[in-house]
Formats: C-alpha cells, sequence, structure tokens
C-alpha cells in the first residue's frame, strides 16, 4: 500500500515540467561526453508541446536543453505548415527561433509555445542556429530516440559502441537527470556489472543486469525505480536466474522539510523460476527521522521473518523448524547538531538513543534445525541460544556432558546510549613564510556508552590524532594515531579467560587470550602520502602499524568481508594484521576515463611472519 | 558559444568578390543558409567544388557541411567549395550580413540581455547574474571537511549528475583527518549538481539534521583556477540509529548485543561468577 502511495506521488510530484520528443531518422548518433544528439537524414520531430517539424539534420544540447531543426524545414502545427531553412527551439526558455522560406526568407520568434503570432524580424542569439563540433565517434545509434528533457533519452534500435565495437541492444534508456534518487538502488555489491536500461520515463527506469559475484556467479537481475521529487521508490530482484533469490523493495518519502521516512525489505525465496518456494525469509528496516532546529530524532526498526512458510514447511523439518516467532529491534535516537564550544577552537555533539532487541527463538535455529548435529560423525552439537543471549547460572538440567548451558536465556534486552563527539577543526602549528611549511593538527574524541538491560555496559572510545602537511603544490602528507577503546563489562562474571594447558599457548589460547576479560585496545599509528602532479594522475600510499590488545594471530580471528571497493566492511576488528601498507595508482587511459588500481599487503611481523596480499588487484574505471 | 567559434568568418578582397568561410544550415529555395541564420540568394550557375582540391565534388550543399562562399558585387554566391571538416577562417562575415535577404526589418530583441541572465545560474539558486562563459578550461579544486568519525582508511568520492550520479565517480584523496580534495579540469560554465559520499548511494552525505540533503550545485566560472570548499554534516551510514549502518554480520540477524564479532570460537562466551544460583531449570 505504501509503495502505491509513493509510486503515484512520485509521478505526481514531478515539478519540473518535461517535453518529450520523439525523434526519427536516417541515423540518429549520441555522444556521450557531451550529451549531444545528432541525427541526420529524413528527420521527423513530433513534440508534446503540439508540433511537428521535418528536415534534414537534428542537433540537440541535451544538457542545454536546446535544439536544432537544419535543411527543408517544415513547422506543422493545428494552424498549418510552414516551410523554412531552420528551427532552433530554447526549451527553457519558451522561445523557438525559425527561418521560414515563403518568397524570400525571414527571422520569426514564437514566444511561449504560440506559433500563431510569430514576432518577425527579432534579433535572435548568435548561436541560435549553431551546430557543435563533432570530433569523436558516437557511442550509441539509433533510429529513433524519444527525449524526455532534462530527463532522459530512450533510443530504438540503438546500437552501443565499446572500443568500436557495436553491440545492439534494441532499446536503451541514458538517464541524465538532475534528480539523484534515479541512481538509487538495491542491488547487493557485485564483482562486475553491465546494465541495459531498457526503458525510462522522467520518473521511472527499469533496467536488466547482467552480473558476477563469487557466490552466485553469473546471473541476471532486474531492478525497477520510481523517483519524484521528494521520493522514491527502488525494486528489484537479485539474482532473478537463481534459485535463491532476493526481492527488494527500498522506499523513500520526505513529507515538508522535517520529516523522511525510508524503509527496505528484504524477501528471501529459495524457489525456481515463480514456483512456490522452498524457503522464504523477510527482513525489513523501517527509518523514520524528524528534524528540530537544532537537534533531530531517528526511529530505527528492524523485523525479520526467518521463517514465511508456516511450521513445518522448512527443508529440513525440526521441532523448532517453522516457528512464527521473529525477532525484532527497535532503537530511538536522538542526535544534536555540531556545536562551538565558546571561543574554543573545539566542537561538540552528542547523542542518546533508547531501544530493545527481542528474539525467542535465537538466530542461528531458524534454519538449521533443532538440535542441532555434527554433519559426518552424527555427534550431538551444541544447542543454539533459544534467545538473544543465555547468562546466569548453570541450567539445572544439562542437556549434554561435553556442553555446559546457562540460565536463564533473556529473550529481551533493553539498552540505553549515550554517547559524544569533540574534535578540533584544522588547528595551525606554526607561522612560516611559505604556506608549504605549514603544518597542521586535528583530534577528534568519539566516547559511547550502552547500557543493556542484561547486566553489562557497553563501552566505546576513539581517539585519532594527525598531523598533517603540504609540501608543494601536488604533495600531501599526513601522520595519525588512533586509539580504540572497546570495552564489554559485566556487572557479575563476564569474559572468561581461556586456560593453556602446561602453560603453553595453543592455536585457540595465545597467550593475551589468558588476560582477556572483555576489553580490547587497539592503536594504529599511519603515515599516507598523495601525489597528484596532474589532474590525470595520482599516487596515494597508506602505512600502518596496529598495535592491537588482544594480540592478533594469523588464522584465530574471522576476517571481515570486503565491501565492493574491496576494503573490509567494518573499519576495526580483532585479529588486524599489525601491518598493512595499501598502494593506489590513478591515471588516465581514455579521454574520459580513469583507472584507479589499488593493492594491500598485510604482514604480521614477530612471531608470526605471516604475510599476504590483498585477495585481488581492485581495479575501478571512472568517467572523468 | 559565440558565432565567433562556430562561424569564422573573415574577409579576403579579392576585387569586386567577397569569399568567406562558414558552416552551411541549409541549401534550398535558390538560398543558401549559413549557420549564423542569414540566407543568401544564389547566383544563376552557381559552382560547386571540393574545397580541398578546388576541383568537382561529390558534396552537394548539405547541412553541417563547411563551405567556402564567393559572393560578386549584388551580393549573389557565385561559388561555393565544400568540406565535411572545418574550414580555415577566410573572410570577414560582417562584410557579407547586409547581403542577407530578410522580409521583415530587424526588430530589437527585448530578450537577449535577460536570455543571457537565465542562462546563467547562480550556485545556491539566487538572482541571475550577468555572467557569460567563455568555455575555456578551468582547474577547480574540490576541498571538503569530512565528519571527525570518518575512518583514516576510507574513500571519499564526488558523484555528480554529469556522471550519472555514480557514487565512485570522482575519488578525492585525504589531505588530513578532517580534509579530502581534488583537482579536475572542467570548461567554464559547466554546471554541477553534485553530493560527496564513501563509495555508494547508502554512505552519501546527509544534511545537519539528518535528513537527505539536496545536491550541492557549482557553476565553473571563467577563471584559471578555482576552489570550492565544503562541509559534510554526516554520513547516511554512520548517524546512531541509522537505516545503513553497518552491521557485523553480513545478513540479517537478529541483534546481537555482543560487541565483538570475530571473537575466536575457542573463546568460552560471557559467564556469570560460578556462585551465581540457578534461577531456573532448563
Amino acid at each position: 500500500m505504501l509503495l502505491l502511495i509513493l509510486a503515484s506521488a512520485a509521478a505526481r510530484a514531478q515539478s519540473t515540467p518535461v517535453t518529450l520528443l520523439y525523434l526519427n531518422a536516417k541515423s540518429i548518433n549520441f555522444y556521450y561526453d557531451r550529451f549531444l544528439l545528432e541525427a541526420d537524414g529524413n528527420v521527423r520531430l513530433r513534440t508534446s508541446d503540439g508540433f511537428t517539424v521535418t528536415g534534414d539534420a537534428f542537433s540537440m544540447d541535451l544538457k542545454a536543453n536546446r535544439f536544432l531543426v537544419a535543411g527543408h524545414v517544415t513547422l506543422h502545427d493545428r494552424s498549418g505548415t510552414v516551410s523554412g531553412a531552420a528551427i532552433s527551439d530554447f526549451l527553457d526558455f519558451k522561445r523557438i527561433y525559425f527561418v521560414p522560406v515563403t518568397r524570400e526568407p525571414d527571422r520569426w520568434t514564437f514566444l511561449n509555445g504560440d506559433l500563431a503570432h510569430p514576432a518577425m524580424g527579432r534579433v535572435m542569439p548568435g548561436d541560435a542556429f549553431f551546430f557543435p563540433p563533432i570530433t569523436t565517434q558516437p557511442d550509441m545509434t539509433g533510429t529513433g530516440a524519444v527525449v524526455g528533457t532534462k530527463t532522459y533519452v530512450r533510443f530504438i534500435g540503438a546500437v552501443a559502441y565499446v572500443a568500436g565495437v557495436g553491440i545492439p541492444l534494441g532499446s536503451n534508456v541514458i538517464s541524465f537527470s538532475s534528480n539523484q534518487y534515479l541512481a538509487q538502488n538495491s542491488l547487493s555489491g557485485a564483482t562486475a556489472d553491465i546494465t541495459w536500461q531498457v526503458a525510462g520515463s522522467p520518473n521511472a527506469l527499469t533496467a536488466l543486469h547482467l552480473r558476477y559475484d563469487p557466490t552466485y556467479k553469473l546471473y541476471g537481475s532486474v531492478e525497477q525505480h520510481f523517483v519524484g521529487d521528494h521520493e522514491y521508490a527502488i525494486l528489484s530482484v537479485n539474482p532473478a536466474t537463481r534459485a535463491e533469490k532476493w526481492w527488494n523493495a527500498m522506499l523513500y518519502e520526505k513529507l515538508g522539510s522535517r520529516f523522511q521516512i525510508q524503509s527496505f525489505t528484504q524477501y528471501y525465496a529459495q524457489q525456481n523460476y515463480l514456483q512456490l518456494p522452498r524457503a522464504a525469509q523477510q527482513t525489513t528496516w523501517l527509518n523514520a527521522t524528524y528534524a528540530f532546529p537544532h537537534s533531530y530524532v531517528t526511529a530505527t526498526s528492524q523485523l525479520v521473518n526467518y521463517n514465511l512458510l508456516g511450521p513445518g514447511s522448512l527443508e529440513v523439518p525440526k521441532p523448532l523448524g517453522g516457528n512464527l516467532s521473529h525477532p525484532a529491534f527497535l532503537q530511538l535516537t536522538a542526535n544534536s547538531f555540531q556545536n562551538k564550544i565558546a571561543n574554543l577552537p573545539l566542537f561538540e555533539s552528542i547523542y542518546e538513543s533508547y531501544g530493545f532487541a527481542h528474539d525467542s527463538v535465537g538466530g542461528s535455529q531458524y534454519l538449521n534445525g533443532f538440535p542441532g548435529y555434527w554433519p559426518g560423525n552424527n555427534a550431538f552439537a551444541p544447542i543454539p541460544v533459544p534467545g538473544l543471549q543465555s547468562y546466569g547460572a548453570l541450567c539445572t538440567v544439562q542437556p549434554s556432558k561435553i556442553y555446559k548451558y546457562y540460565c536463564p536465556t533473556y529473550t529481551t534486552i533493553y539498552n540505553t546510549v549515550l554517547g559524544f563527539n569533540l574534535f578540533t577543526p584544522s588547528l595551525k602549528l606554526n607561522q612560516p613564510d611559505s604556506p608549504y611549511q605549514q603544518y597542521y593538527f586535528n583530534a577528534s574524541l568519539n566516547k559511547q556508552r550502552q547500557w543493556n538491560s542484561l547486566p553489562h555496559y557497553i563501552d566505546n572510545t576513539n581517539v585519532t590524532l594527525t598531523v598533517s602537511r603540504q609540501f608543494n603544490r601536488a604533495l600531501h602528507t599526513y601522520a595519525g594515531y588512533e586509539i580504540q577503546n572497546i570495552g564489554d563489562h559485566y556487572i557479575n562474571g563476564g569474559y572468561e579467560q581461556c586456560t593453556q594447558p602446561h602453560g603453553q599457548p595453543t592455536t585457540f589460547c595465545p597467550d593475551s587470550f589468558t588476560s582477556f576479560r572483555g576489553v580490547a585496545t587497539l592503536r594504529t599509528a599511519s603515515f599516507g602520502l598523495n601525489d597528484t602532479p596532474t589532474p590525470d594522475f595520482n599516487l596515494s600510499v597508506l602505512v600502518r602499524h596496529h598495535q592491537d590488545y588482544p594480540i592478533p594471530v594469523p588464522g584465530l580471528f574471522a576476517f571481515p568481508q570486503n565491501n565492493i571497493l574491496g576494503q573490509p566492511l567494518y573499519s576495526w576488528w580483532l585479529g588486524q594484521p599489525p601491518y598493512d601498507a595499501t598502494a593506489d595508482i590513478r591515471f588516465k587511459i581514455l579521454p574520459h576515463t580513469l583507472a584507479d588500481i589499488s593493492r594491500t599487503l598485510y604482514w604480521y611481523g614477530n612471531p608470526y611472519r605471516a604475510q599476504y596480499w590483498q585477495q585481488n588487484f581492485v581495479i575501478q574505471l571512472l568517467p572523468i | 558559444m559565440t558565432i565567433g567559434l562556430a562561424f569564422a568568418v573573415t574577409l579576403v578582397a579579392a576585387g569586386p568578390s567577397i569569399v568567406v568561410t562558414g558552416q552551411l544550415l541549409a541549401y534550398q529555395d535558390g538560398f543558401v543558409f549559413f549557420t549564423t541564420g542569414d540566407g543568401f540568394r544564389i547566383a544563376p550557375g552557381i559552382v560547386i567544388h571540393d574545397a580541398k582540391t578546388g576541383g568537382s565534388t561529390k558534396l552537394a550543399p548539405a547541412p553541417r557541411l563547411w563551405a567556402r562562399a564567393t559572393f560578386d558585387a549584388n551580393g549573389s554566391v557565385t561559388e561555393l567549395d565544400l568540406s565535411r571538416a572545418a574550414l580555415p577562417p577566410e573572410g570577414n562575415f560582417d562584410d557579407v550580413t547586409h547581403f542577407a535577404v530578410a522580409a521583415s526589418s530587424p526588430a530589437p530583441n527585448p530578450d537577449l540581455l535577460a536570455y543571457a541572465n537565465l542562462a546563467t545560474p547562480v550556485p545556491g539558486g539566487g538572482a541571475p547574474t550577468t555572467v557569460s562563459y567563455s568555455g575555456k578550461p578551468v582547474l577547480v579544486t574540490f576541498i571538503v571537511q569530512v565528519p571527525p568519525t570518518t575512518p583514516l582508511t576510507a574513500s571519499v568520492y564526488i558523484s555528480t549528475d554529469q556522471s550519472g550520479w555514480n557514487a565512485q565517480a570522482i575519488p578525492m584523496d585525504r589531505v588530513d583527518a578532517l580534509h579530502y580534495s581534488i583537482t579536475r579540469r572542467y570548461p567554464s560554465g559547466t554546471i554541477f549538481n553534485y553530493l560527496y559520499d564513501r563509495g555508494s548511494l547508502q554512505s552519501e552525505e546527509i544534511a545537519q539534521n539528518g535528513l537527505s540533503r539536496p545536491p550541492r550545485k557549482f557553476v565553473v566560472p571563467d577563471a584559471d583556477v578555482r576552489t570550492v570548499s565544503d562541509t559534510v554534516s554526516a554520513w547516511q551510514d554512520q548517524v546512531p540509529g541509522s537505516i545503513n549502518q553497518q552491521q557485523p554480520q553480513i545478513m540479517p540477524t537478529p541483534y546481537n548485543p555482543a560487541p565483538f564479532p570475530n571473537l575466536p570460537p575457542g573463546l568460552p562466551p560471557p559467564e556469570p561468577p560460578q556462585s551465581h544460583k540457578p534461577p531456573q531449570a532448563r
């Protein structure tokens, strides 16, 4: 229902007037770098403003929003037909400049779309009939095109050219709207993505994607966008050509100047084509923000249904399989703006938050069934926590002689969060004669505490200090030191230290873990360098040394996955290799394309000496 | 774009005839039209030649072609030398403008000043100014101050409508803990709508009041260099309680109150003191 409201609102809310131009010609060429649309031979142009033009040649600057038809022009509307040499329509200014040829040439200007009463003889802008110089090969050709002014062009009989090779596409849409919502997408990251925008309008876009990622390999996806000036709805199925389908709906609406609401729903279905799913689960995030003059309040909720098919419907039917209980999470957060503290070079912002999480089943039991068995030897596996967290004394009934179970199990945990940020702007450390000898200092502090109704609190403290200097116009350097402290403090009990048999460290109990009681400290020293001798070339190097507790051990800690930029999904984690160095080089490979290549080397130093490279080079092609 | 760029014209005085070069707009009904919009009478028996060789040509006068036009003393075009490529400027077009045929007398255009105004929107949407642009390349440096919560390893990008709002279109370089910069060359007059992000639309900048912000706007001026300084108040995925805040787990899971997402599997979970009495049987 919300989706329908949004979609119709999007259609209504398009405030920018759009003129539709229907263009046919023997050949139509599009030049991506300058957004030029050029056509020649039997040009026929019909406009939604109510007139039709024919001629020999057509030229349109899509960004400037003006077009020209020249050579044996006829202008036809309901009042009749006039012949001429050229016509130029400056759509933004509602002025049409026409060179009619009756007995002899003349100059007419049509004002505000009134084709019946031309202003005769008016001096015209000097460039009214200007053809832009074309020096490159077209990026796309077609036999027909529909232009939604200032928003999109849809080609008919489209052929896209990549490295001079034509790829027939049939219908293809190129969007050049200033509405950034058209670029929103609901697809997960992929190693490679080729997008074919099949259909479009000023407030809608339909795209087919051919994608590759290591999990699903090669597959196809479909995405549909609806946008307005203050809202969007993005729907997709990804992958669409695999049995494991993720159906996504991303909705956004801004109501007035102070309130916005957005949601993201993922529906997972294990289904062949569109057959009845064998498994289905759904997750919805909902977020609403209300802005006050100096602060704002955000409510965020997450609702999960791990089994939408009902009891007993899972692939592994177990007693808990199909339990209709589902976890939920709600958090209400108030954030202040950044405020300057007195006349000090210091800024602060604070936030506080209240929330709860509820789960009466336990995340790891929804799909796996209960109880679990180790695969292979049919041994009894540890029973997953049937809720959020078990914390208490030993349960009076122990289902296993191998594992220990604690009671009670908390199915609802409330939390309160209080935090603040404190930071300086760039402070000058010296007063040199040359700006290239200037040193700057920055400092920031973030401190947060989260109290949980399961009796423990979590402290996060993050301090960052940097000193920077620009050596010349091209070369920037900086050195930084960061200390992150995470403490999970239990009021009673807490993290148990592991024990080393015979006092010797083992793989799962290295030295630092014998004293680990839930407090980790990560210290990072960084040195960064950026060299940009020309706008078309950049070299950047970042070298870091981490001195962390617990001490990282190769292979002991799970590593976060990388995002599509090749960076870890979260910015800190236990067990970071003590050293890393990243080099990134960016250079021009085509007149309108830069290549960006980066790679990272990690190494542990003593005593482990293990080292490894980031799995792949991260290569990106960027438009100039 | 001025007419001088599209229609470079100079005078070659050669007796009674005048020669000019320009780009053709149309050739019809006994007139030849140039991209100035002026139409000139075609002399009977007009000669059409190839501009490069001076010999015969298969080209027929048509829009987009370049031509060297020879005018007789009456203002009729007696010869057209055609070329697909732009011809070097010859002649001064002002000397033939009075030959242009027009049924109506020229009338002043009150729009022209207004048009110049409207063509140059002001960053931020204020009142139009009368600035005009030459299109010359301008070195534009963007410097942005990012929120203090931005990780030292973060990549910051500019996404613009010039590149379809690609979230990784323009990568920036870190200057210090709070600043990134990038220098690019753009023609003056280029109108930018842009936003900063950290590589995805989910990590785009938001307004200080927590709401999604409209794109920033910038018009490249007629200058040699220009610096644009901006401040990002917050990233969408870093606001406490944000919908896009990254979770330690990749796939949706119930809320996990434990702060260490990747503790080694051999480490025991948090436990109460052993003296704690069991509150209930399992």
